[in-house]
């Protein structure tokens, strides 16, 4: 069984999708409690779950800015952690880096896109 | 070995050595203290050059860049601060650098400042736009080489050598009373810094990403930060000279980069002239790109998002919003008026604070055999990024208290 150092390997670390797509940062875990303790149930990410670990009045800024929004990504989703966390699907379908093909839809109307 | 990496440390090095601050701030340096601040162009070429080396290592053995680092070395908290203020950093330099390619067109046009500062924004969007990740390195690269008219001018303006050697010996400053002496270290620290800025190491280990550098190009990488900075510390260096030899005899005090020309047109009149402010347009040319990519890199590789600009714009969207926003912005804040030279000597100064949460996480990773292997750093690399660490620890400390006492480098 592989051990894993959630705090060094999980968290903050990049995750990437099933063709190896960038889609995000892990930037918080849920745990889920169950009879042997509590284990966890999804990696968080977005400015909803970052923000929980910024200082009070920063966390209100950010909420104001970036907005509070935030995709869990079920752990059964995980297909291997080393230096990125890969996950068995694609970004799309886990609702991952959805900006980034609304910018990237955007820009394809210019010329060599 | 591919010979044509060596742009991507040339082009690193001269957005660093001299880009317009650096460019106005060695002249100065020349100006006021002569030959005496060399030893610090050296501490800092050296300390650049085991810093890059490190990220170019990182990012040919693991492909990590150094902001995937610094959030998950430094933590979330620490990495969004140096995030921010790192990219502040990158702004205001981007913002003095399109400043400074203006008005070199304006010396070479006489039109004015402002339409052309949005025709130098036309031409970095069109420029990073169009040209592939390799073409930017050779073309600014290459041309940025023409700045080492000012070594052979420096060179025939016949400098006394014994003064150039003396000078990088460390010694206690020379200087008229508290005040200057509190000048002096300023300068030193803001020279320090603008050796060392962040930008360099994060846009180098990003371009050797880009590039696809493997593991065998570590004995590449090494060679490409020593020949890259060297060169880029020889143009500081004569960049002093011309500040001690040519304009402190005429009491010149440049504060504009068209001035630094001047010595090369005495030198090698008309063709000395253009061939330094060709020079002078690609280095800072450079330098802007450097540091609007610098700026997309640095967002991306935080946020993991899809980055590259070996990617099309439309697979990394934010990646290439983020450093069309960084040139829209620089170029706003230029149409304001304000001076760029002073711009980017205050980002200089601020940016020394970014440094030490910029270097801890790549001295860290480079030093653990878990994560690099056998490509993990030696004693000798040990040791020079533990000495650099501490060296800009304490210039960070100083930097502030050292801004306002000298009243940011007045006097």
């Amino acid at each position: 069984m592989k051990r894993l150092d959630l705090m060094r390997e999980v968290l903050d670390q990049e995750i990437v999708d099933v063709d190896g797509v960038a889609c995000g940062m892990v930037d918080d875990l849920e745990f889920r409690d169950t009879p042997q303790g509590p284990v966890v149930a999804a990696l968080l990410v977005g400015p909803g779950a970052w923000q929980t670990r910024l200082p009070a009045l920063l966390r209100v800024l950010a909420r104001w800015v970036f907005g509070d929004g935030r995709v869990p990504v079920p752990w059964s989703e995980v297909k291997d952690v080393d230096e990125r966390v890969q996950l068995k699907s694609k970004a799309e379908a886990l609702g991952l880096g959805v900006l980034d093909r609304r910018v990237g839809a955007w820009l394809r109307r210019l010329p060599k896109s | 070995m591919n010979f044509g990496e060596i742009f991507l440390g040339i082009l690193t090095a001269m957005g660093g050595f001299v880009e317009i601050g650096e460019l106005t701030f060695s002249l100065n340096a020349g100006t006021h203290f002569g030959y005496q601040l060399l030893w610090i162009t050296a501490l800092g070429t050296v300390g650049i050059m085991v810093y890059c080396e490190m990220a170019g290592r990182i990012a040919a053995v693991r492909q990590r860049p150094v902001f995937t680092l610094i959030r998950e070395r430094d933590g979330f908290s620490a990495g969004l601060a140096t995030l921010v203020a790192a990219n502040l950093v990158n702004l205001l330099t981007c913002t003095a650098e399109i400043g400074g390619v203006a008005m070199l067109w304006q010396l070479l046009s006489g039109w004015p400042y402002r339409p052309l500062l949005l025709l130098a924004l036309l031409f970095f969007l069109a420029t990073v736009w169009l040209l592939k990740f390799e073409w930017i390195e050779r073309v600014f690269g290459l041309g940025g080489l023409m700045m080492i008219v000012f070594i052979a001018a420096w060179w025939k303006l016949g400098p006394d050598w014994s003064a150039v050697g003396a000078g990088f010996v460390p010694r206690w400053p020379q200087t008229e009373g508290k005040r200057d002496t509190l000048l002096y270290f300023y300068y030193a620290v803001a020279l320090l810094s603008s050796i060392m800025l962040p930008y360099e190491t994060y846009f180098y280990a990003s371009g050797g990403i880009e590039d696809k550098w493997t593991p065998k190009d570590i004995g590449m990488n090494r060679m490409v930060v020593v020949v890259g900075f060297a060169l880029g510390s020889a143009l500081s260096v004569a960049l002093v000279g011309a500040g001690v030899e040519f304009f402190a005899p005429r009491h010149v005090d440049p504060q504009l980069p068209g001035t630094a020309a001047l010595s090369t047109a005495h030198a090698y009149g008309r063709l000395g002239l253009y061939l330094a402010l060709l020079g002078m347009f690609f280095a800072f040319a450079g330098a802007a790109i450097e540091t609007a990519l610098s700026g997309a890199y640095n967002l991306a590789q935080f946020a993991g998002w899809p980055w590259g600009k070996e990617k099309r714009p439309r697979d990394a969207g934010r990646f290439a919003l983020s450093w069309i926003v960084v040139f829209i912005g620089g170029t706003l804040i230029a149409l304001t008026g304000v001076d760029p030279v002073q711009v980017v000597e205050y980002s200089i100064v601020f940016s020394v604070v970014v440094l030490p949460f910029s270097y801890f996480p790549v001295l860290m990773v480079a030093n653990d055999r878990r994560i690099m292997g056998k490509h993990a750093n030696g004693p000798i690399a040990k040791a020079l990024g533990w000495f650099y660490l501490v060296l800009i620890t304490l210039a960070a400390l100083a930097a502030i208290p050292l801004f306002f006492a000298t009243h940011g480098g007045q006097g």
